[in-house]
């Protein structure tokens, strides 16, 4: 039995080793994180008409997920109910029915059983209106569209709560919002989904020391970090972000485009976004606008705004991901800049990314080397920047003082005993109220913004 | 599987093969070139093997059904390697910076390469080469990653060697079996 009390501290400062490694608890977290949460499914405009498709995939479960004739977006489980063969094969395309290689039952766009052959001569006992795919919730924000296993769930918009405030500083702030460019390229990487989460959602930390190399040959505003050498004011240099549901952030000021090296016309596009941006959000959010923001939607959807990349850490079991790439975008760029960024995002995380070939191993070595069981009675610390963050005059959440801190690390496993403690959702939206309590210093920035 | 972009290159259904010595010197230089790779000699290899107008790339395979139209993948789509010049110098300096930490100790890799098949084009001194790797990469203990592909090269002859002006590379695995794939295939 898996007791979480004893994983996971309530400020989420400490974990136990074993959330990397433990079965039972993995199955949990299949049961309680992704059988509950909104998983990243795919952005509507990559399946524009009738009958588009994308297969995807919620943790372990291949979904496929489909354009309708009225527009709308339905997701479906990619199981036949006949035998359990998967019904699509193909990562997308446009069909007008989904044919099960083995017996040939056939499924409409919409995921309902439409054909049984030889029905009537193999006497077959079957109510077709009772076997479709099994459907899965679907919901768009901004267009990019998110899957729920549950029904008792909130909506999508209230799962991303705050966290949706912040995103429509680049979903909506200027002009027509962001988009996916596909197909996503794909790895298997072998360490536990939450490394690379939990590094997204706050590990600015080690991008000085772990990406040195490739931040002394790429240049840019970032390169002053390689080899944590420089001695900069970091409380001046950015913030972190935690949210309600575990969704994070931190952001680096003045840097989005400071990954990419052929940057000129993107930086021109932010100059030109950038008072569109005041004037529809205001100067909060135009101020995060300019920023570099690496994020985690809880559970496992990461992205780099800035850097434009965007990923997905499919768990396969406890050990290992499959990790999906996508290329994000400015609806607005024109197709050069589209080029050029979707050039510029593989280069630095892409599979063989400059950056990306730093991550690898210290995230398979953060999991294996709780392989030890008696490793695995240790605890692992996420306190830095702890009393120096709480909330914010100008901004929702709980903010943390410095772009380099743990503060969204704490609210990641905050969140995350929270949801694996709850029976149902109830439980947690009881505690929407005073979730936040565990940030303790309550006056920091009342406090600091009045020195200031 | 279309091919490359690549207007100076004619296709291979009607392109004369090279003569058995021009096979030969081929076939030599890519077992320099993988010699080189295996060494960790990769400035000698940029500066020596590599043309400076390289386009060097690796596309992204989406697996689609037979019935499906839609073009193969161009340069202007998702990629995994889409370099020139500057990008692919830029890879090399990263693994002389002595703080690439995940190379150190350093990683083992191994090429086999075959099915070398070379054809003259229309342009004088550029030859379109197709040819199939087996990449073996071993890493810390117990790590080993075997990679299998093909290559489609346009080599320009340069006195009596050649250098690199086009690479596209099909990685045979749609999903890489591997952390990462940086390495120069």
């Amino acid at each position: 039995m898996v007791d979480i009390d004893k994983l996971v501290k309530d400020d989420g400062s400490e974990q136990s080793r074993e959330i990397f490694w433990n079965q039972d608890l993995y199955n949990l977290e299949i049961e309680r994180i992704f059988g509950r949460c909104w998983l990243f499914l795919t952005h509507e405009s990559l399946i524009p008409k009738h009958g588009d498709f994308v297969s995807a995939r919620m943790a372990e479960e291949e979904i496929i997920v489909c354009r309708q004739k009225d527009d709308s977006v339905r997701a479906f489980v990619n199981s036949c109910t006949h035998r359990g063969n998967q019904v699509c094969h193909a990562e997308s395309g446009n069909t007008r029915a989904f044919v099960c290689n083995y017996h040939g039952w056939a499924y409409g766009t919409d995921g309902a059983l439409v054909d049984i052959p030889l029905e009537q001569r193999c006497h077959a006992q079957v109510d077709k209106k009772e076997c479709g795919l099994p459907q899965v919730r679907v919901e768009s924000y901004r267009g990019f569209l998110y899957g729920c296993f549950d029904a008792d769930a909130p909506s999508l918009e209230e799962y991303l709560g705050e966290f949706g405030w912040f995103l429509d500083t680049w979903m909506i702030g200027a002009g027509n919002g962001a988009e996916l460019l596909g197909p996503p390229s794909k790895s298997i990487l072998d360490c536990n989904w939450k490394v690379p989460a939990e590094n997204f959602v706050g590990d600015a930390y080690h991008v000085g020391w772990t990406h040195a190399a490739a931040l002394e040959v790429m240049g840019g505003e970032l390169a002053e970090l390689a080899g944590n050498r420089a001695d900069m004011p970091f409380d001046d240099l950015g913030k972190q972000f935690t949210t309600r549901h575990g969704h994070g952030f931190g952001v680096i000021h003045n840097a989005a485009t400071s990954i990419h090296t052929d940057r000129a016309a993107y930086d021109q596009f932010m100059a030109d976004q950038l008072p569109k941006v005041t004037k529809n959000l205001g100067q909060e959010r135009a101020n995060l606008f300019n920023g570099h923001w690496n994020c985690t939607l809880f559970p496992n959807n990461s992205f780099l705004y800035g850097t434009n990349t965007f990923k997905v850490w499919h768990p396969r079991g406890p050990h290992q991901i499959e990790v999906w790439t996508w290329t994000l975008v400015h609806k607005d760029m024109d197709p050069e800049l589209r080029k050029k960024i979707q050039k510029g995002a593989a280069f630095s995380f892409g599979t063989a990314g400059t950056l990306e070939a730093d991550d690898g191993e210290n995230m398979m070595t953060c999991t294996y080397s709780n392989r030890g069981a008696l490793t695995r009675r240790g605890t692992l610390q996420s306190t830095m920047g702890m009393n120096h963050e709480g909330p914010h005059p100008d901004y929702p959440g709980i903010v943390g003082a410095s772009f380099i801190g743990e503060t969204s690390y704490r609210g990641f496993y905050r969140f995350y005993k929270e949801i694996l403690k709850a029976e149902k959702w109830d439980a947690v939206r009881a505690k929407d109220d005073s979730w936040d309590s565990t940030f303790e210093n309550r006056d920091f920035w009342v406090n600091n913004l009045n020195t200031a | 599987m279309q091919s490359d972009i690549q207007p100076n290159v004619a296709s291979a259904a009607n392109a004369p093969r090279v003569s058995a010595e021009l096979q030969h010197q081929i076939e030599q230089h890519y077992y320099t070139e993988a010699r080189m790779l295996q060494n960790g000699q990769f400035r000698e290899w940029l500066d020596q093997l590599v043309a400076p107008d390289i386009h060097y790339w690796l596309p992204v395979y989406e697996q689609r059904f037979r019935r499906d139209k839609r073009p193969a993948p161009t340069p202007d789509d998702a990629a995994i390697y889409n370099d020139d010049f500057s990008m692919l110098k830029m890879r090399v300096d990263r693994l002389y910076t002595g703080q690439v930490w995940m190379e150190d100790p350093p990683a083992r890799i191994r090429y086999s390469i075959s099915n070398v098949e070379a054809y003259h084009t229309d342009e004088p001194g550029e030859l379109q080469v197709f040819s199939n790797f087996t990449i073996q990469r071993h890493r810390r203990q117990t790590e080993h990653y075997t990679h299998t592909g093909g290559r489609e090269d346009l080599l320009r002859q340069d006195g009596t060697t050649f250098r690199l002006a086009r690479r596209k590379i099909d990685l045979d695995a749609r999903v890489v079996q591997d952390k990462n794939l940086y390495f120069f295939a």
